[in-house]
């Protein structure tokens, strides 16, 4: 008799979702997928609408990353456009999409993830939160607060709000940067640097106690693919996209993002709103590939910034050049809000970001553009067809979680054979399930929710639809 | 009690004023409005204003350095227009298993976890009569926005003549 495990809902994510097990008639795992079960359909609603509306439109996507879609939709109009941003405007986008990376990397680790990290997978799940935390180890609460109202912050300064600014446009930004403004952030990039680097050095005294899960949290083979800037570094912003396989050879190299559909292939399944994206030449579904802050630091040559091209080297020298087990997206995350951090200081002490020339006006030239950057959960492309007059006519959105799918429903099957040993449901597989998903940290759309709002319910149905156990956190 | 007119300056000092919710969600947004009100009224110079989607771990700064927090919410539920205000007990945020948005009383417990400072927090409830898209408040909810705004002044006025604690359990104006 055959019969599935279903965790419905993922907690601690960006939005909703479910995970079923498959058993055979052993009771040993078969099959797992990862159901996105919340439908957002943006690439419809656009449609009709004027394309100066798109990145205010799209930013709305999400609450966690809306920066990230304003910042490839805006590249994507500047295409359509036919301009390039002034030198400047392009600048004031950097630090605005590093700021974004940082808060939502912060949200990620710290919030998210250290619960588990600290306590452990078993630990009783009213203890694993940010209290928690706080009260176990409050200077780790202190930094992830810290780290995260800094990147917040600097959103606002420059947004005039924290969540859904305006500030970037088709062309540019939409005001030069005050030198206030400017004085303000630097002034707090040492302390938001120092408390990075306490959670980095944190997390590699405990590195060891997490053995067991880095080699069944989603531990194969795979393709990884970001953005990299003309000297092979990070790009967080622009540059060409690079594909790297499992022994360190490039798949592809130099690529032009914009000619996206040439190498990635989406495919839809009926048991999920999330589409597949997988490698053309491999083919679906074994074209995996993954994105996002493992896949940055495994495409690039060198971070580019100085402190956090010596935790790369450190990063390399433990877990080798291309690690396999995405539970090092903690790791390779705390790295990247380092970069990012660093960066967003070259760039406001860059000697024309002070400059009023930030923004390229023009009509509509082109019926087509593609924007691409790096969103904090991996590469993001946003492609739009117009009509004459400037409407939408087409979109088409990959999405970083979409380019990771293929690979999260493989993690979760590793960890489910690894884990679950019987039909009946056990914590401790549960809890390794969704921790699973949330080296990922998946953002299925703007929507936030939190254990204890949303009950976390298992169930156990057999072959003929019926209830056969079920658990109710 | 009797309010002034006038709060001075000074007494706002150290005050601190949240208003939270979606202001894309017509009755949501009272707190937006509430901490927009005060922001633009001269009786309240020297307080902080914030205007948030959520309360969310990052605010725990804010409130620690605070000597008085006011939070501002919609409430479903209770009779459209319905004022009601508590006074938040940080005990009761120690237990709760939230992740990346929180409660009053998380958030009153993580501030004191964090930075060793707890202050007197009360939340503003106004009950809601429309949810639906829009950027306007109901003609009920506009009606008693005079009244929160007064409630906030009490609540100053009290704090800064270091009267005794503040309104506690539930009111309703």
């Amino acid at each position: 008799m055959t019969s599935q495990i279903v965790i419905d809902p993922i907690t601690r994510i960006e939005g909703h979702s479910k995970i079923t097990i498959h058993l055979d008639d052993a009771g040993e795992v078969t099959d797992a997928q990862f159901h996105v079960t919340q439908f957002r359909g943006f690439e419809r609603i656009v449609q009709g609408r004027p394309i100066h509306e798109m990145p205010s439109i799209m930013a709305r996507i999400c609450g966690i990353c809306p920066v990230s879609h304003l910042i490839a939709s805006s590249k994507a109009c500047d295409q359509i456009l036919a301009v390039e941003p002034p030198p400047t405007g392009a600048d004031l986008r950097r630090v605005m999409n590093l700021a974004q990376m940082v808060q939502s990397n912060a949200l990620s680790f710290f919030h998210l993830s250290s619960p588990d990290l600290l306590f452990g997978f078993d630990a009783d799940p009213a203890k694993r939160n940010i209290i928690g935390v706080a009260q176990a180890n409050p200077q780790l609460a202190r930094d992830g607060v810290g780290v995260r109202r800094f990147g917040q912050q600097i959103i606002e300064w420059l947004g005039g709000k924290r969540i859904h600014p305006a500030w970037v446009v088709p062309g540019g930004v939409d005001a030069p940067l005050a030198e206030e403004t400017r004085d303000r952030i630097l002034s707090t990039i040492p302390e938001a640097i120092a408390a990075i680097e306490r959670a980095l050095a944190w997390y590699k005294s405990s590195i060891l106690q997490w053995e067991e899960e880095a080699s069944t949290f989603g531990d194969f083979r795979s393709a990884f693919m970001g953005l990299v800037d003309q000297d092979g570094n990070i790009e967080y912003y622009d540059g060409s996209l690079r594909v790297m396989d499992a022994d360190g050879h490039l798949l592809a190299d130099r690529i032009d993002p914009r000619g996206y559909q040439d190498y990635l292939g989406e495919a839809v399944e009926p048991w999920s709103y999330l589409k597949s994206t997988y490698w053309k030449v491999l083919g679906y579904p074994d074209g995996v590939y993954r994105v996002g802050p493992l896949a940055r630091l495994i495409v690039a040559g060198q971070a580019g910034t100085p402190r956090a091209d010596i935790e790369l080297d450190e990063f390399r020298r433990r877990l080798g050049r291309v690690p396999s087990s995405s539970f090092h997206y903690h790791y390779a995350r705390l790295i990247d809000t380092l970069c990012a951090a660093e960066r967003i200081e070259e760039l406001l002490r860059g000697p024309d970001i002070l400059s009023p020339r930030v923004r390229s006006f023009a009509g509509i030239n082109s019926n087509e553009g593609i924007g691409v950057s790096e969103a904090p959960r991996g590469t993001l492309i946003h492609h739009y067809r117009v009509d004459d007059d400037g409407i939408v006519e087409w979109a088409n959105l990959v999405i970083a979680t979409g380019h990771n799918n293929l690979a999260m429903n493989r993690s979760v099957l590793q960890v489910a054979k690894r884990y679950v040993k019987s039909a009946h449901l056990e914590e401790p597989m549960l809890n390794r399930v969704e921790a699973v998903i949330r080296c990922f940290d998946p953002c299925l759309s703007c929507s936030t929710h939190a254990l204890g709002e949303m009950p976390l319910q298992i169930q156990l149905i057999g072959p003929d639809g019926a209830l056969l156990d079920e658990l109710m956190r | 009690m009797t309010v002034p007119a006038n709060l001075s300056s000074l007494a706002n000092l150290g005050s601190l004023v949240v208003g939270y919710g979606n202001p894309l969600r017509s009755d949501d947004g009272i707190g937006w409005v509430i901490a927009g009100r005060v922001a633009a009224d001269p009786r309240f110079a020297g307080i902080e204003v914030l205007q948030r989607h959520q309360l969310t771990p990052e605010l725990a700064l804010d409130v620690s350095r605070a000597d008085l927090v006011v939070l501002v919410d919609a409430r479903s539920g209770p009779p459209a227009g319905t004022i009601a205000v508590e006074r938040v007990d940080p005990a009761g945020g120690t237990g709760t298993t939230w992740s990346h948005h929180l409660g009053p009383p998380n958030l009153v417990a993580l501030a004191r976890e964090l930075y060793g400072r707890a202050p007197e927090v009360h939340v503003i409830g106004v009950g809601v009569a429309s949810l639906e898209v829009g950027e306007r408040l109901s003609p009920a909810v506009e009606r008693v926005v005079d009244d929160v705004m007064d409630v906030i002044a009490r609540l100053v006025h009290r704090t800064a003549a270091a009267e005794p604690q503040g309104v506690t359990g539930s009111s309703h104006a």
